[in-house]
């Protein structure tokens, strides 16, 4: 048996599985949608454009919209208030760095539904910052913070922030400083030396966070239905109804397959830029 | 002289740095603190007890999910665990059409929003005619688990050379043999964390078992779902706890255990994913 053939035998076990359990399931969603409800209320395959022409109403077309303006926010959010805690820990955790790093991760592994209950215990209107801001005479009455778009996206961000900062920290890291010594003397001024030294030493990390943090996102209902209401639903929430309360499951498959074509071009790129090795992969 | 930024002052850095882990660990300190609280409140601390602890074990439904999120989790950490690591040695020794192809094939899981991920589980079992159960669950856990084992073994195959396997081959050993006697043990710290991460991940994931879910044996987060849905109780503040120690002990394993044999950032670098 030649090498390659010999090592080929390591990988089919794992990758029929993924292809049997994962990428067949996916053309299967594909296949639904373009599918109907039958009178048993059971979807039903078929070659009609009746659920796309659904998905593009009135009703469905900003929740879509709303879904990805909402992931975008939440992207840039957490660029903004990962990228400085993690130069931070990379440039000046010294000897506590790994300490640091392993701290971000904790929250990460308490268990999503808990997080966000806790973000309900503490925005509701009779919740404990609410509690606190009254009773220290800040406002008469409690401020409405739950049920609205920022409730959903700081849940978002809270979610997901440690795939922004985790691929931040290990490009930044990899980063050698002697360059921002070296822009420094070259541009003088450090916000030049910022925008065109190390934004661009760390755009690998830039661009994988945000594409890691973008995804999930787009498809995340758990933010909007804990923290928000009807009028921050997503589109994870629309298809989640259509899957259980509604029972349509073909028009459920059209929305996700719809969402798909959304982060189609993300998923696109990254797997270009980490098959090729550039970007920090997670 | 140079002027000094704000991204080189470490005192702005420390303090921007310092509300971000606050940020992160309110919510959390709100959690395990109202845990022990003696009232039926989620304003109020009044006093320490271990009430709503004994609710939760109380509860035979509660009790029986938490033993079957371990049991989801510890199937799924053996079975994604022997076929990532197999599928990483595969890829990162195999330079054929095949492997780039799986490659491509393994990192998509890891992209896909759960959602999607939850509905095609959740079609292929109809599909097949597989009623939801404890296995479906299984099943669609070790499917996403995979991908995640073979980023963390390949990060630390690439640090091996192929020298050593080499060496043992013009020794006499087979290729099955130097994989066995060379590869298995270089890797095995590797993927022992890498089984941890994937226990952690499975007995904390919520969207999957959501949708792969049967009426009788549901784990412990979709059980959390229908409790936060159907109206706040405290006895939520006790299981995420009791959720949060046994994830975090696994995830604390799987970062010491790297370290135990000398490789100190290797922690990190399973954490971070990254390789090299």
């Amino acid at each position: 048996m030649n090498a390659s053939r010999f090592w080929n035998w390591f990988v089919y076990p794992g990758a029929l599985w993924i292809a049997l359990l994962f990428a067949v399931p996916l053309f299967l969603v594909l296949a639904l949608s373009f599918g109907h409800v039958d009178d048993l209320g059971r979807g039903v395959y078929g070659f009609q454009l009746t659920n796309y022409a659904d998905v593009f109403n009135a009703t469905y077309v900003p929740v879509l919209l709303r879904s990805v303006g909402y992931a975008l926010i939440t992207v840039i959010l957490c660029l903004g208030i990962g990228y400085p805690a993690a130069y931070f820990i990379a440039r000046f955790g010294g000897k506590y760095r790994y300490a640091l790093v392993a701290a971000l991760v904790i929250p990460f592994f308490v268990n999503y539904l808990v997080r966000t209950y806790a973000w309900v215990a503490l925005l509701a209107d009779e919740g404990l910052i609410n509690n606190a801001i009254v009773d220290l005479g800040l406002t008469q009455a409690p401020i409405q913070m739950i049920n609205t778009p920022f409730a959903v996206i700081g849940g978002l961000v809270y979610g997901y922030i440690i795939f922004m900062i985790l691929p931040l920290y290990v490009s930044i890291e990899r980063m050698d400083p002697s360059i921002v010594e070296a822009g420094k003397d070259l541009y003088g001024s450090p916000f030049q030396t910022f925008i065109h030294v190390t934004l661009p030493a760390t755009q690998p990390g830039i661009l994988a966070g945000s594409v890691l943090v973008f995804l999930p996102t787009v498809g995340d209902f758990v933010s909007a239905q804990l923290l928000g209401g009807p009028d921050t639903y997503m589109v994870g929430n629309l298809i989640q109804d259509q899957f259980f309360a509604a029972s349509d499951w073909p028009f459920g498959s059209a929305l996700t397959v719809v969402m798909m074509l959304f982060l189609a071009v993300w998923m696109v790129l990254y797997l270009r830029r980490a098959t090729r090795g550039e970007a920090e992969v997670l | 002289m140079n002027t000094v930024s704000a991204f080189d002052k470490p005192h702005f850095l420390r303090i921007f740095t310092g509300l971000v882990y606050l940020f992160l660990f309110v919510p959390i300190a709100v959690v395990v603190l109202f845990s022990f609280n003696s009232q039926k409140s989620l304003q109020v601390m009044d006093g320490l007890s271990l009430r709503w602890y004994e609710d939760f074990w109380n509860d035979p439904t509660l009790r029986d999910s938490l033993f079957t999120s371990i049991e989801i989790a510890l199937i799924t950490m053996v079975v994604a665990t022997v076929l990532g690591t197999a599928l990483a040695i595969g890829l990162v020794r195999a330079r054929s059409g095949t492997s780039s192809s799986a490659n491509v094939l393994m990192l998509v899981p890891l992209i896909t929003p759960e959602i999607v991920a939850g509905i095609s589980a959740l079609l292929i079992f109809s599909q097949l005619g597989i009623a939801l159960s404890f296995w479906t669950i299984v099943l669609a856990h070790i499917t996403f688990s995979i991908s995640y084992v073979t980023i963390v073994v390949r990060g630390r195959l690439a640090s091996i050379g192929l020298d050593v396997e080499e060496a043992a081959q013009d020794l006499g050993a087979s290729r099955w043999g130097s994989v066995r006697l060379v590869l298995v043990p270089a890797l095995w710290p590797a993927v022992v964390a890498a089984g941890l991460l994937i226990f952690a991940l499975s007995f904390d994931d919520f969207v999957l078992s959501f949708f792969t879910t049967g009426e009788q044996t549901q784990p412990l987060p979709v059980r959390i779902w229908s409790m936060i849905r159907f109206g706040v109780s405290p006895t939520v503040n006790a299981v995420g706890t009791v959720m949060m120690v046994v994830s975090i002990s696994a995830v604390a394993l799987a970062v010491l255990i790297p370290r135990l044999f000398g490789r100190r950032e290797s922690g990190v670098k399973v954490l971070t994913g990254s390789e090299g």
